[in-house]
């Protein structure tokens, strides 16, 4: 702005506005490229595995069987009250956890934490319980597992 | 000698190379300023910044290294498809097919690890050579970013494999980016284009390995160069280490 | 800021005693004489191109001897035991392995790196005194008010790894302030400034941590040792 110039408060000088302009016209152009950028980099549809399975009929599950399924990342438990599907996908970061029979306890092979049949934490760094996965009887009378569906702990189901 | 004249003294070699060979000081001056390979250099350098122990040349190893990462990943690129399982039977192919496959994967794999290591040490040189002070404060800054992007493009290129190593290391690795509050999840699903480390994840590391990452990096590396010689040099510990106390004044 | 020139002269006929009074956060630049110079050309491109030279033919006898690893094929549904990152991460996963992701996995990287950006900006260790060749008694109880808490947590979560070089720098750091120190020891200690040795604790900490992630663990993440189960 040069000096001496009638210039008074509140005013908007031709330079100033143009300038103004101009520079919200790169911000803009700039936010916009960023958004469109932004919504190309999310795909939209995902060719990811199924995330339901079929176990089988309820009663080829023998009581107190620990059935794995790391293809699908979950146990599926058969105790005295029901049955019960954990996901087998750990709460820390994310490894395939394994049974250990030894022991009876479901054990992560990455940071050495361990769960109990229920899913709660028994030691090490794993922040929260193993997630309990949504269970249903097919019309053929087949137990299915949805490894999407997430319930509350301790919710057991009985077929 | 006369060969040598030869070869310097014709008009095809005075177009290309402007000077002579001669060991003029003048000749050697225009080396450096007519090169642009060499013109980062200053024509003289203070003879302090040229011993052992006043970079242990950190910097320069770092950059060679890059060099021949640069070079050994071209050459991989040519047998190697982004897609599962494409991906590990290229690492077969490389290891029992290709004619010293093994040999440039080994090379482009230990130049990797060398290179973090040699860009960490050069950071800690600098930092216990006090050769961050003012005016240089910025360049440490570039600095930092620098052995960011090492890691990442060493990270980046950790999952091309696609072996068990590779899988299980990007898995725990995205899912510690997962825990970042707020934005970790969204973070997450973009760095991996999906829920899983899939075919989509391996691409978008293959781009980020091979194109984004040397960009940025090469990138980094002129403004960290540029900004060495604006700012005086190098500073291999900044004239007034403890030991030269006593002898400089 | 005043600025001083300083002139340097080696030759003790012409300047009998020799002085300069420096200022010690004045950016320090060594006006140099001519004979302290070199050419690039040939002093320092040579000693470039020797370097290329002993970089590619280390690196080639390295790959001839040793070939990179390369498992089976990847498997989602199998995590192989233990399951561990590439070794520059292997410091965060043995933290992992004590605190839970959001501390271990990004509030403590992301303070390292915050920290390490600012050092110049916070004019940290600009005037490189030594710890003990200012004030000190006050900053040393300050030192020692955060490290206990701090050890107090670190033995809460059991972490042994990270708590002895804490220790071991802190009482290196104290050292001087014991009466009975040898004179050669507090000479030396006494000299290090504080930044050096915040430093020093970074690098001994996520170096030991490294160290045992690398060669200290084993499957389910549990302690080995390595001269007799091998390297997992």
């Amino acid at each position: 702005m040069k000096e001496g110039e009638d210039r008074r408060e509140g005013t908007v000088t031709r330079r100033g506005f143009c300038q103004a302009a101009g520079l919200s016209a790169c911000a803009l152009a700039t936010g916009g490229a960023a958004a469109v950028s932004a919504d190309f980099l999310r795909p939209r549809v995902l060719f990811e595995p199924a995330t339901t399975f079929t176990v089988g009929p309820p009663d080829a599950i023998g009581p107190g069987a620990v059935l794995d399924f790391p293809a699908y990342r979950a146990f599926v438990i058969r105790l005295p009250d029901g049955f019960r599907a954990l996901s087998s996908v750990c709460t820390h970061l994310g490894c395939i956890t394994r049974r250990d029979p030894d022991v009876n306890l479901i054990a992560c092979p990455c940071h050495g934490s361990r769960f109990t049949l229920d899913g709660d934490v028994q030691s090490g760094p794993a922040p929260g319980p193993l997630r309990w996965l949504q269970m249903a009887l097919s019309e053929k009378g087949e137990i299915i597992v949805d490894t999407a569906a997430e319930v509350p702990q301790g919710t057991v189901f009985k077929f | 000698m006369d060969v040598l004249r030869a070869l310097t003294e014709n008009r095809l070699w005075r177009s290309v190379v402007r000077h002579g060979v001669r060991g003029t000081n003048r000749n050697r001056v225009m080396l450096v300023m007519e090169n642009i390979f060499l013109h980062l250099h200053s024509a003289k350098v203070r003879r302090r910044s040229l011993e052992i122990s006043s970079t242990y040349y950190l910097g320069g190893i770092s950059l060679t290294l890059f060099a021949i990462l640069t070079i050994t990943g071209l050459m991989l690129m040519l047998y190697y498809h982004p897609s599962v399982p494409q991906a590990y039977d290229d690492m077969k192919e490389l290891q029992f097919v290709v004619s010293n496959g093994v040999f440039l994967r080994n090379m482009h794999r230990w130049a990797a690890h060398a290179m973090v290591l040699a860009v960490f040490f050069h950071m800690l040189r600098v930092f216990y050579h006090k050769a961050y002070r003012p005016p240089r404060e910025f360049n440490w800054v570039v600095g930092v970013v620098l052995l960011l992007l090492t890691l990442l493009l060493s990270y980046t290129g950790y999952l091309l494999p696609w072996d068990q190593l590779a899988f299980w290391g990007v898995s725990v690795g995205t899912n510690m980016v997962k825990a970042m509050p707020v934005l970790g999840p969204a973070f997450r699903f973009l760095l991996l284009g999906g829920n899983i480390v899939g075919e989509n994840a391996l691409l978008r590391f293959y781009v980020l390995h091979c194109v984004f990452l040397p960009l940025a990096l090469v990138l980094g590396v002129a403004v960290h160069l540029w900004r060495v010689r604006k700012d005086g040099g190098i500073a291999g510990s900044s004239g007034l280490r403890r030991a030269d106390a006593g002898k400089i004044p | 800021m005043s600025q001083f020139r300083l002139e340097k002269n080696n030759d003790a006929r012409a300047v009998p005693r020799r002085i300069a009074l420096i200022r010690r956060e004045a950016p320090a630049r060594l006006l140099e004489g001519r004979e302290e110079v070199r050419m690039a050309a040939p002093h320092l491109l040579v000693r470039e191109v020797i370097l290329i030279q002993i970089c590619v033919v280390v690196l080639a006898v390295a790959s001839l001897l040793f070939d990179a690893p390369l498992e089976g094929i990847a498997d989602p549904s199998n995590t192989p035991n233990p399951a561990k990152a590439p070794w520059y991460f292997l410091g965060l996963q043995e933290l992992l392995h004590y605190f839970p992701p959001i501390v271990a996995g990004v509030l403590l990287p992301a303070l390292a790196i915050i920290g390490v950006v600012v050092i110049p900006y916070f004019r940290i260790n600009v005037e490189a005194v030594g710890f003990y060749e200012r004030p000190w008694r006050r900053s040393l109880a300050i030192l020692g008010a955060v490290t206990a808490p701090v050890s107090v947590l670190l033995v809460a979560y059991r972490v042994w790894a990270v708590l002895v070089p804490t220790l071991l720098i802190f009482s290196l750091l104290a050292l001087p302030a014991v009466p009975r120190c040898p004179g050669a020891w507090r000479r030396r200690l006494s000299r290090v400034p504080l930044s050096d040795w915040i430093m020093t604790w970074f690098v001994a900490v996520a170096s030991i941590l490294t160290l045992i992630g690398i060669f200290f663990r084993g499957p389910g993440w549990t302690w080995t040792w390595p001269w007799r189960d091998g390297i997992f």
